[in-house]
């Protein structure tokens, strides 16, 4: 089959610059959304994936695996279990263990009055979003090797201070290092920024655990988290594994204190599981509107194909068959989305990616990986194979004198 | 222009192009059943190799399904066709794609050339079909517009030329790959008396010179004087057979 020339199909493209326009735009519209939505679950999975270790084990109430907000814990939880298990890393004589907090609260800038008055008027605070609010422990910074301090210091225990990451101070407009928030009502100074860059508490509030449990009306802890791998009597280093293995024997052992045990990295690895179908949601809604999109691109390329019948039509009286027209069209219909697909990804890469994402549990950046550009690509290519078909189809149906006659 | 193809002899006893109850139905369906028309009741007709027909006949007395069916580009409903060795009826599409692209040039009343391609570009279109090297495309290519007189028009786009013009460019196309045969509906329809004179010299020499068997529908007299066979369609049948006087 003698196929007609590729730059033919290059000019044609040039005809209607406002056709062309709507074709581009459509696809680079189903582009970026699909490029968006990848983006979305794979900044979640990676920052769920660096949120949780490995070689920490994570005690939770029992029922309760799944959630670490929901998970109630008695206070010596931590103590018991350190008394009990060897395995427990030991960073400059202090073992590597917290109980901590972890609760979503309304958060908010305070104004001047609330700043320094104590009686809270909590009534504007609680239709912020809640932001998760961490209490920790001296240990939480071995257990959490992820976290350092940027700016300023950690709280003082007994004041109402917290610290922040970056992304929860984003969250509140015009909240910044010195600031005074409002979290469930409860004025606190910003008096440290923390960085934990690609995992959920880069969005969090950290406050001494004691100080939230008394801001939350609550006498239990969400969970223990201890750092695996200490040095026996011998000094010989305890395997990881052995200790997450003596740990899981505690929880069996003392049943009383009702506690189950996971890797933390497991945990996560759940929760990614549990959010999958957030994500799907979100790359159902994004092919959604983008089908929207597809179809303004597809109504465009029917109108640009529907004028020329009559060219096809003299193109096949000349002797060219129709699968040699069909495919100088859907060259036409895959270089206008290829382009598309390409200001996407250029799109995608320069104003998506790094976009941090808040959820209750804390923030995740969007990811614009390969991954997230390839399927942005396969989107636009797609669109312009199948979104050709139909105009190319109707544009060839008619028989030739009627096509010459249109 | 060369041809390799004026070699016929056995003309006097055998037309090159012969119709034997060529019969063109169409149907459309409507409310009550389905309308025939039939523009090609059952004609007979001849056409010598190197003649110059016109074909005249009132509004829908089947002239251009005449065309069309001699073109290779509408199948007749029953009959036959013959155009040297082939039948056109029996022909499958794409053998006849093939065919048109060697043996017919094809010229219409609104010339539709390819509005995103020059004239050189257009004329160039149906040598894209043949085995030709891009030097000997060029060359034909120019050879052609400059047979119809257009080769400093070469770079030109359609929308840069006149009617005239235009349908000179739409000749170039239709006889650059050199077929035996010229078919030609209403080439002067659109166009004022001066190129449409400039176009019916044009056909006089491809006839004369180069020997192409020319079949022309026209509505002007003037046109169809031009013509060796005149040719008048009725209710499509052939109605009446004239040959000029040499
Ligand atoms: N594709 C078609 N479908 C239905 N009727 C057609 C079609 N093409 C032509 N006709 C009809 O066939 C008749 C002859 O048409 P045509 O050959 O174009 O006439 P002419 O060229 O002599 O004016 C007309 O009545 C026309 O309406
Ligand atoms: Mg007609």
């Amino acid at each position: 089959m003698k196929l007609l020339p590729f730059d033919h199909a290059i000019r044609n493209l040039a005809r209607s610059p406002r056709r062309l326009f709507l074709v581009v735009g459509g696809s680079t519209l189903v582009s970026l959304l699909v490029l968006g939505a990848v983006a979305f679950s794979r900044g979640l999975e990676a920052s769920l994936g660096a949120s949780g270790l490995a070689t920490n084990a994570l005690l939770l109430g029992t029922g309760s695996e799944e959630s670490v907000e929901r998970s109630e814990i008695s206070p010596t939880t931590a103590e018991a279990l350190h008394a009990s298990v060897d395995g427990i890393a030991v960073h400059a004589g202090r073992p590597a263990i917290a109980s901590e907090i972890h609760v979503a609260l309304p958060a908010s800038l305070a104004s001047p009055e609330q700043a320094t008055t104590d009686t809270a008027s909590a009534t504007r605070a609680t239709e912020e979003s809640p932001i998760m609010v961490r209490g920790y422990e001296t240990a939480s910074s071995l257990v959490h090797p992820q976290v350092r301090l940027k700016e300023g210091r950690w709280p003082s225990g007994g004041a109402s201070e917290v610290a922040a990451g970056p992304e929860a101070l984003a969250r509140i407009d015009g909240a910044k290092l010195g600031s005074t928030i409002l979290l469930a009502g409860e004025p606190c100074v910003v008096v440290g920024v923390f960085e934990a860059p690609g995992t959920t508490m880069h969005g969090e509030f950290w406050m001494p655990v004691e100080l939230l449990a008394i801001i939350t009306q609550r006498s239990t802890r969400s969970c223990v988290i201890a750092a695996l791998g200490g040095v026996d009597e011998a000094g010989e280093r305890i395997d990881p594994q052995v200790a997450f293995d003596d740990v899981e024997a505690f929880t069996a052992m003392r049943l009383d204190l009702e506690t189950t045990a996971v890797r933390e990295s497991e945990y996560y690895a759940q929760l990614a599981a549990f959010l999958a179908p957030i994500r799907m949601l979100v790359l159902i809604t994004a092919l959604l509107v983008a089908f929207g999109g597809a179809l303004g691109g597809i109504n465009a390329m029917y109108a640009a194909f529907a004028s020329r019948v009559r060219e096809a039509g003299t193109l096949q009286a000349i002797g060219f068959s129709r699968g040699a027209i069909a495919i100088s069209l859907l060259i036409e219909s895959l270089v206008a989305c290829a382009t598309g697909a390409l200001m996407a990804c250029l799109l995608g890469r320069l104003l998506l990616d790094g976009i941090a994402v808040r959820f209750s549990m804390g923030t995740f950046t969007l990811a614009v990986d390969s991954a997230a550009i390839a399927a942005g690509l396969l989107a636009g290519l797609s669109l312009g194979v199948v979104g050709g078909i139909a105009p190319i189809a109707r544009c060839l149906s008619l028989p030739i004198p009627l096509a010459l006659r249109s | 222009m060369i041809h390799d193809h004026a070699k016929s002899t056995s003309v006097a006893n055998h037309a090159w192009i012969r119709a034997r109850k060529l019969r063109k139905v169409y149907r459309k369906a409507l409310r009550d059943g389905v309308q025939e028309i039939v523009p090609l009741a059952a004609l007979d007709l001849e056409i010598a190799r190197g003649d110059f027909v016109s074909l005249m006949g009132p509004s829908g007395s089947g002239k251009t399904t005449l065309l069309n069916l001699l073109a290779g580009i509408d199948a007749a409903t029953s009959g036959e066709l013959w155009i040297g060795d082939h039948n056109l009826v029996h022909m499958r599409r794409d053998a006849l794609a093939a065919w048109r692209a060697k043996e017919v040039g094809i010229i219409f009343q609104s010339y539709n050339l390819v509005p995103v391609l020059t004239a050189f570009e257009n004329v160039e279109l149906p040598l894209l079909l043949s085995p030709l090297g891009r030097r000997e495309r060029t060359e034909r290519a120019m050879e052609a517009l400059t047979t119809v007189g257009l080769a400093d028009r070469a770079g030109h786009f359609p929308s840069q030329l006149s009617g005239g013009q235009e349908q000179r460019v739409a000749i170039a196309r239709a006889i650059v790959a050199r077929p035996p045969l010229l078919l030609a509906d209403e080439p002067t329809g659109d166009l004022d008396r001066e190129s449409a004179e400039l176009v019916l010299q044009l056909l006089d020499q491809l006839n004369e010179r180069e020997k192409m068997t020319i079949v022309m529908v026209t509505h002007d007299p003037r046109a169809a004087a031009r013509a060796r066979t005149r040719l008048f369609l009725e209710k499509g049948e052939l109605a009446r057979r004239e040959e000029a006087v040499p």
